[in-house]
């Protein structure tokens, strides 16, 4: 792994730092910098929930015991194209990445920029949704559409349009009809917390939540991470160190 | 996993969006990349411009009869230029449709050193950048001409060259500003930083090397430290881990070359203010000297789409990589 480059001194520095720019009044500011800054999972982990928690459907616990043995067998391409081929793990499960991120919560998106892979997640705060070049939600992808708003200091993003090519973690099967709802809140400033709920009733027979928290960390040039030529040197997509 | 549709039209953009963004139509171009030509009759717009006379072709002379009285003489080509010229010439460049914000998007901030927003390259996208900013061939020396040539013979030939872009590594900043997707630049008072919608794209720009030295791995992207001058951020990019093609035709930078980037915003009060980015290409292993580009970015708060090329370019159908052919080395 390429050298860390912390930036500043002291431990965990305040998302105040961050939207400091030269100091003149007239840069664009942070929506919310308590939220912004670098922060990485709590505790190192591949699975959202243990299946014993999860409410199955049969289809679901089918699909769920098929792509355990495909992972038992080494055949991640049939079921888990991030572990083969580096394809975005989509929501939820990019928020699983043991590598840090990066929050930016300006001019009504809040960026979720990762170290790993240069992975990129928006979620657009607008009251109008804002278009894009080639077109709104043709089909559906990895990272889906997420929109979102505070209530209070609770960040509620509600994402749909997920692609089915992604899994909820290692093994979790989804549906392309599934909501994903977060609640993003700080439980102190250096800790964030992200409540899950998944909504799939395809595969999943009501909603069911997990939480993930991850903790500050000091701001950082992320060095450029590159999965695919771990991939190419035989190693592993997450990176285990 | 059912999404033969939806997979086919993400394959559909991610050949739009790549080597091939390229299909768009042509539409009249800005006076970038384009040759030197004498001036017009007086009263009449400039040479090169709509309703003006044509630009000469690729390395010919520049306008019936030659430079009007008292117009400089332009350089006679060398034999590096004149085989550059010779090439076939590149596909016209277009840029995407305006962008239509809604009433309630953000506008960029007044401050001329904030660069932070959403941004798009809105000029058509050049894909051999044969001149200068000012119109004159670009100063290659005859290994540069020769990589050059081999690149776009190649590619005539329907059998390109691996590059960066190619199995989607980073292809380095010039190329992933210039194409017409999205980035966002966010700022403080360490770094600025540039997160592209394409290639998983990052540029940062280090505003202190001692506080952030290169990484001891060198990337794709290299390592840029900027500083101010006035209200222009000035970039200098040095330590790229190989040469990239500084755009879609594969026109080179050596590993050991330096790019210098001049970024400031413009904002006359009557329009959205834009970007302009000024690129001095500094290679001797190529070029006979430095010389510089120049590119205009429309301010574009749009959501990215998702660019997953990972997704295609690990088919086992497909082959890592993309059927694209190892170029020779110098």
């Amino acid at each position: 792994m390429a050298r860390f480059l912390r930036l500043g001194v002291g431990a965990l520095l305040g998302g105040a730092l961050l939207c400091g720019g030269s100091g003149a009044s007239a840069q664009v500011q942070s929506d919310h910098p308590e939220f912004e800054g670098v922060w990485k999972i709590a505790t190192s982990t591949t699975t959202l929930k243990l299946p014993d928690a999860v409410p199955f459907t049969a289809k679901g616990r089918n699909e769920y015991a098929a792509n355990k043995k495909m992972k038992a067998r080494g055949d991640y391409d049939d079921y888990d194209i991030t572990t083969s081929r580096c394809s975005s793990p989509g929501v939820p499960r990019l928020m699983l990445t043991p590598m840090r991120f990066k929050i930016w919560a300006r001019l009504g998106y809040v960026t979720f920029d990762f170290e790993w892979n240069r992975a990129i997640r928006q979620i657009d705060l607008h009251a109008t949704k804002q278009p894009d070049m080639m077109g709104d939600d043709l089909v559906p992808t990895m990272t889906g559409d997420s929109r979102g708003h505070w209530e209070g200091d609770t960040l509620v993003a509600t994402t749909t349009n997920l692609s089915e090519r992604t899994l909820l973690d290692d093994l979790l099967p989804h549906s392309v009809d599934m909501k994903v709802t977060e609640r993003l809140r700080l439980t102190d400033p250096n800790t964030l917390e992200n409540r899950i709920t998944i909504d799939d009733p395809a595969y999943y027979t009501k909603p069911w939540d997990a939480v993930i928290t991850y903790k500050r960390q000091p701001d950082a040039i992320f060095p450029e991470d590159i999965c695919l030529d771990r991939i190419q040197a035989h190693k592993p997509a997450f990176p285990t160190s | 996993m059912r999404t033969d549709f939806a997979r086919s039209v993400r394959l559909g953009r991610l050949a739009l969006a790549g080597i091939a963004a390229c299909s768009l139509a042509t539409i009249s171009a800005a006076a970038q990349d384009t040759p030197a030509v004498p001036k017009g009759p007086p009263g009449g717009p400039p040479g090169g411009f709509p309703g003006g006379p044509p630009g000469g072709p690729p390395g010919g002379p520049p306008g019936a009869g030659g430079p009007p009285p008292g117009f400089p003489m332009v350089k006679p080509l060398t034999e590096a230029q004149k085989l550059v010229a010779s090439l076939p010439p590149p596909q016209p460049g277009a840029s995407g449709p305006p962008v239509n914000l809604p009433p309630d998007a953000p506008k960029p901030s007044p401050d001329p050193r904030d660069f932070q927003g959403g941004w798009n390259h809105d000029t058509p996208l050049v894909f051999r950048m044969q001149y200068d900013m000012y119109g004159e061939p670009a100063p290659y020396n005859m290994a540069g001409a020769k990589v050059l040539q081999r690149r776009v013979l190649a590619l005539n030939h329907g059998k390109p060259f691996l590059n960066a872009s190619g199995i989607c590594r980073p292809p380095g900043i010039q190329w992933q500003h210039d194409l017409n997707m999205k980035f966002r630049v966010f700022q403080n008072r360490n770094y600025v930083e540039f997160v592209f919608e394409e290639y998983h794209g990052r540029w940062y720009i280090q505003l202190d090397p001692n506080v952030a030295p290169p990484p001891t791995e060198k990337q794709y992207m290299g390592y840029s430290v900027g500083h101010w001058e006035g209200n222009t951020l000035v970039v200098e990019t040095t330590n790229m881990k190989q040469g990239v093609y500084l755009d879609v035709d594969g026109t080179p930078l050596s590993r050991n070359g330096k790019l210098i980037t001049r970024i400031r915003k413009i904002d006359d009060g009557q329009r959205r203010p834009f970007l302009e980015m000024e690129t001095t290409i500094v290679d001797p292993t190529y070029y006979t000297e430095p010389w510089s580009v120049v590119r205009r970015f429309g301010w574009n708060l749009g959501s990215f789409r998702e660019y997953n090329c990972e997704e295609q370019i690990g088919d086992p159908a497909g082959g890592a990589e993309a059927g694209l052919i190892p170029e020779p080395q110098d």
